[in-house]
């Protein structure tokens, strides 16, 4: 067939793409070669080695692409592959569970695709990608498989239950390739196919509120959680939503004819992307080394690593301040473009809408606000203090390949902010943002011309002396306040969206309730979408299947009479209709 | 005829109004909220008396006396001399929403009313300017905030105050939308009615609360309990046996 | 970037550098009066800048280098933020700095720093007032921005010295939105200065702080630089009410007497707002933590209720 070719075209979207994946590959590969070999993963290095290749060359070729056949041909092979690395230690229990909650919704999201391809197809009569812009025949429908197609893949809230799950159970590198990159390629997808076709606002209003509920709900479940691998998922769902509000903004102001302000945000999100993809794979990373140094995800359990791995520390220290959006690093410039975006839907001329973007405003504000407080979690708990468990006193640095895959990144954090102005300007766009490299070399002139001034003109005496401890003798770590206390308070205020029942349980010596006999205390934590969302749709399926199985018994005799049964139902269809 | 700093002052009035309403939905102790009531219909007047002298029409200048007297000086110590017999002094208790929801839900009602009215009455030409427009779209809303402040409290003294904050959001509409004549008649009318409204709900209030009352003050006299939260003297002695001798199980 | 670009940027720095500590011992005094005491000299603050500076730094055996350099980037930040609001002269126009959002996180910088070294020493007072501090201004984060966002539809401008300019030029007396947005910005003083309702700046009481809890470990010079960045962020905060609700006495041109005039019209009003501030603060109770979302609540109703009488109005 003509139409089902693989071919390829690189333009300025997917070369910008491909150097996203290219970059992060490169890290992550640097990375694996001491990880794998540290890891635990006896006899099946080889294999994780050949798959990760395999993955990574399929994502560039599925942005590669320029029909839709050879981008699904693709696709699936990066969803087969990711699945096998995700299965890479098959026999813990909960690995098997998160790989198959991954393989299913992975395959959900291309049966969409599938969907909306065909449509497509349909409409163009052809599979090129690039003759969708021809056609004023794709439909919204088409649109709303492609939407929910990549949202899938991407992990937006709804369908995002299998990056909490998959992220913990894989390898530390894959995690990050698959947080920092394939992700991406489903933003990659949804951003070349939406803008070839005829776009409508109403598609904009999807994106923004999507994006918007993403963001926040992910920030605010990865709050509550102590797995420092599923804190980092949480938090790729929270950055997913903001690159979606990034993208629903260039819908809705390119509609409205703001076309500066819609370049601005359009930017601001695929900036935000790559940025995205090298702090969270860094961040990921360095959580591979020290899962790899404590034995354990969990944040509870670790504490007082800067001393005992004080350049992982470092580079962690980076990858939180990028991704809590704090200047002069990356994550701050792509955030702040959204944010100038918001700033200028005063000029929409629809006060519903304007409603809309500045609700969604306060909202992002209260996002990005969130994710620097858990992060202050995440690098507070983890690195600073006093060891939390004995794994934790015995941790030791990682070895020198595992820092310098994410030293390139944390450095590209970094470059990437504090001369994103430059970057700008070499590509050709002139952003109203500010010069951040007068920023950043003011904010370390005047950092060091402080500690220059302090070191001349203040007491130079120094002492190192015990913490106060409210006349403890020996302070020791059960003082120190931990991760679940720390996020306490917010979960507390927001728990109408944990969704947490405190159930308490008293028993009194008297009818008064005075003299208090014994009690139960219980902290329920509902998993909101998988209770209410994903488990009534596959209890549904199991019925409908149990059906189906009655009917297909093996019975060598009943299949005969279904055959009958059938020709007789054709024959009918063809007397009636004759 | 609409000159600028009538339009700020009128702006700023319209918004002082809408945010008392808020601090309605959210205060918690009952005399801050009389007294925020207060300030809301002084506001009110301020607003009337506002509009009389931009244009001159008598019956405004009468209301702005009538809301000022009646709303910021009779309703608020008459409320507050109940409070001071009844002894409540907060409702801490909400139903179906909490404040904040109840914020929320009251800014996503204020879009609403402006943009149903926007499509609504944009072609009646009843507005001759944005102000009057903002003027009605907040009074609707401040009848909403009302009720919600009427179906999230609990004690009856705080739904008498969500009536008067909807009355109030009444008037707001009025001001802004009637003819003048009718308008007053209407007002004196609507008043009368909140007061003897007023005056029996909270009749019936003491009566049932004093009764209550007096069993506080005695409750060892009485043999039956009437709430859970009284103390009988059974239980005290109940209790007495238990700290003499805790070993002993009680019978 | 110009000569008088770098003028600007020196005199405004230096302004914020050694006027912010009078008003922190000014709203101390007016508290004091409130309370029918007599209060701590106005210098006080001076004073006690001085003397930590000559005593020794002591640091935990827990500590990092998070300990260590939290004091100089959180002063750093202050640093560059003062360049971007302009307390007496205005700059002429420029991309370099003001842009609000900027000023905003260089704010989120010092805090987040501040956060970690709260951590740090491993004690039980500083995570708690890491944990509060971090709950508090992610809350009041949505309220900050949709100010901000409701100042830059008034002004059609993100750039904090074009706004002031915009106050400067124009000739209403008195912008009804503005008079709204000055409220939560006032709202916004208080929550980021960590005064009362929301935080009490004067204990050391394990239920009622927050600030001073997560900088209980700091001491000598690390210290008074975290007390220093402290009292510039809230004069800087103050200066943008000031200078956007009553820019009278601003000036645009730098010869002697017009700075002088500025420097003399730029006390007056903010010993007026400072007194306001003690004012306020004596007035009312240090509320509970779990209170504070109300209160934010209406800040945020309050903020909402400006943009939509700006959009719809």
């Amino acid at each position: 067939m003509p139409s089902l070719q693989f071919s390829f075209l690189i333009d300025r979207l997917s070369a910008f793409f491909i150097l996203l994946v290219s970059v992060v590959s490169v890290a992550v590969a640097i990375y694996s070669v001491h990880y794998v070999e540290h890891g635990t993963h006896d006899g099946r290095k080889n294999l994780i080695v050949s798959f990760m290749n395999i993955f990574i060359a399929s994502m560039v070729l599925v942005i590669a692409s320029s029909t839709m056949f050879s981008f699904l041909f693709f696709w699936e092979i990066m969803a087969l592959s990711s699945f096998l690395l995700v299965m890479t230690d098959f026999e813990k229990k909960e690995t098997g569970k998160a790989g198959m909650f991954y393989f299913v919704m992975t395959q959900l999201s291309t049966v969409f695709l599938l969907f909306a391809f065909l449509f497509i197809y349909n409409a163009t009569g052809t599979f090129d990608i690039q003759q969708i812009r021809a056609s004023p025949l794709v439909t919204s429908v088409a649109f709303v498989f492609l939407f929910v197609g990549f949202g899938i893949k991407a992990g937006i809230i709804p369908f995002h239950k299998w990056l909490p799950y998959a992220h913990p159970a894989s390898p530390s590198n894959i995690s990050a390739l698959m947080s920092g990159v394939m992700i991406k390629v489903a933003v990659y997808g949804l951003v070349r196919f939406v803008l070839l076709m005829p776009m409508e606002l109403w598609w904009g209003i999807l994106i923004l509120v999507a994006g918007t509920v993403s963001a926040i709900l992910g920030v605010i479940y990865a709050l509550k959680e102590h797995d420092i691998k599923r804190l980092l998922a949480y938090h790729s769902i929270e950055n997913i939503g903001i690159i979606l509000i990034g993208f629903g903004l260039y819908v809705i102001f390119a509609l409205s004819g703001l076309q500066a302000v819609a370049t601005l945000a359009l930017i601001g999100a695929l900036f935000h992307t790559l940025n995205h993809a090298i702090f969270k794979s860094l961040l990921f990373m360095t959580s591979g080394s020290l899962v790899n140094a404590t034995e354990t995800r969990n944040i509870e359990d670790m504490g007082g690593l800067i001393k005992r791995m004080p350049y992982t520390a470092l580079l962690f220290l980076v990858g939180a301040v990028s991704i809590s959006a704090l200047p002069p690093f990356n994550g701050f410039v792509s955030e702040l473009m959204i944010f100038q975006a918001f700033f200028q839907s005063a000029f929409l001329g629809n006060p519903a809408l304007e409603m809309l973007l500045i609700a969604s405003l306060a909202v992002f504000a209260l996002t990005s606000a969130l994710a620097a407080a858990c992060f202050v979690k995440a690098f507070g708990i983890t690195f600073l203090a006093l060891p939390r468990s004995e794994e934790a006193k015995k941790a030791k640095e990682s070895p020198k390949l595992m820092l310098i895959g994410p030293a390139i990144l944390a450095s590209l954090c970094v470059a990437l902010g504090v001369f994103s102005f430059q970057i700008f300007g070499i590509l050709g766009f002139s952003f109203p943002i500010p010069n951040m490299l007068l920023i950043g070399s003011l904010l370390t002139g005047l950092f060091v011309f402080a500690w220059l001034g302090l070191r001349t003109t203040a007491m130079k005496k120094e002492r190192i002396a015990e913490t106060w401890g409210c006349g403890i003798t020996s302070q020791n770590s059960k003082m120190e306040y931990t991760a679940s206390g720390f996020s306490e308070p917010i979960v507390t205020i927001l728990k109408s969206i944990f969704r947490t029942q405190k159930k308490s349980e008293r028993t009194y010596f008297d009818n008064e309730k005075v003299i208090f006999k014994s009690g139960k205390a219980e902290i329920h934590l509902m998993k909101f979408f998988e209770e209410r969302l994903y488990l009534p749709v596959a209890n549904f399926v199991r019925k409908v299947s149990l059906i189906v199985n009655n009917l297909q018994r093996g019975d060598v005799d009943l299949h005969v009479a279904y055959a009958f049964a059938t020709i007789v139902v054709f024959l009918l269809i063809i007397w009636w209709f004759a | 005829m609409i000159i600028a700093p009538f339009q700020s002052i009128a702006q700023i009035l319209i918004v002082l109004i809408l945010a008392a309403a808020a601090i309605i939905i959210v205060k918690r102790d009952i005399s801050s909220l009389v007294k925020t009531y207060a300030a809301q219909s002084l506001l009110l007047s301020l607003m009337a008396a506002l509009l009389f002298v931009e244009t001159g029409s008598i019956p405004l200048l009468f209301l702005a006396i009538i809301i000022f007297v009646s709303k910021t000086i009779i309703i608020p110590t008459f409320m507050t001399h109940i409070l001071k017999k009844l002894n409540i002094k907060r409702d801490v208790e909400f139903h179906f929403l909490s404040p904040m929801k109840s914020l929320f839900a009251s800014v996503i009602i204020i879009v609403f009313v402006y943009v149903s009215f926007s499509r609504l009455l944009a072609e009646l030409n009843f507005f001759n300017s944005s102000l009057f427009f903002l003027g009605a779209t907040i009074g609707i809303s401040i009848v909403f905030m009302g009720m919600i402040v009427i179906f999230t409290r609990k004690q009856t003294i705080t739904n008498v105050v969500g009536y008067l904050t909807m009355e109030n959001g009444v008037v707001l509409f009025s001001l802004f939308l009637t003819e003048l004549p009718l308008l007053v008649e209407v007002l004196i009318a609507v008043d009368l009615i909140m007061i003897t409204l007023l005056a029996t709900i909270l009749a019936f209030g003491i009566d049932s609360t004093i009764e209550e009352f007096h069993n506080r003050l005695n409750p060892f006299q009485n043999t039956r309990k009437l709430s859970t939260n009284e103390t009988s003297h059974d239980d005290f002695l109940r209790v007495q046996s238990f700290l003499e001798n805790p070993n002993k199980e009680d019978k | 970037m110009n000569i008088t670009l770098l003028l600007y940027g020196l005199l405004n720095v230096l302004f914020v550098l050694f006027a912010s500590p009078l008003f922190i011992s000014l709203i101390k005094k007016v508290k004091a009066y409130a309370q029918k005491r007599k209060g701590p000299p106005l210098l006080q603050t001076y004073y006690n800048l001085a003397k930590l500076m000559k005593k020794e730094t002591i640091y935990s055996e827990n500590a990092s280098w998070i300990m260590r350099i939290t004091p100089l980037v959180n002063i750093a930040a202050l640093l560059v933020a003062s360049l971007f609001v302009p307390l007496i002269v205005i700059p002429q126009p420029t991309d370099l700095v003001g842009n609000v959002i900027l000023f905003l996180y260089l704010l989120a910088l010092a805090k987040f720093f501040m956060a970690l070294s709260g951590l740090d020493a491993g004690s039980t007072f500083g995570g708690m007032g890491s944990s509060r501090e971090m709950a508090i201004s992610a809350l009041i984060e949505p309220v900050i921005i949709v100010v901000f966002a409701a100042l830059a539809f008034a002004f059609k401008t993100i750039n904090i010295p074009d706004m002031f300019r915009e106050a400067l030029t124009s000739n209403v007396l008195v912008n009804p939105v503005l008079i709204l947005i000055s409220t939560s910005i006032f709202i916004v003083i208080i929550v980021e200065s960590s005064r009362v309702p929301v935080d009490n700046p004067e204990t050391h009481l394990e239920l009622t702080m927050i600030h001073e809890a997560m900088i209980l470990e700091q001491s000598g010079k690390n210290l008074a630089m975290m007390e220093l960045s402290n009292a510039m962020k809230q004069l800087l905060l103050m200066g943008i009410l000031i200078n956007i609700l009553f820019p009278w006495g601003l000036t645009t041109e730098f010869t002697a007497t017009s700075i002088l005039i500025s420097v003399g019209a730029f006390l007056i009003k903010a010993v007026i707002v400072a007194v306001i501030i003690g004012l306020f603060e004596s007035s009312c109770a240090k509320s509970r933590l779990f209170r504070l979302p109300g209160l934010f609540g209406l800040a945020l109703f309050l903020s909402i209720v400006t943009l939509i009488i700006e959009v719809f109005a």
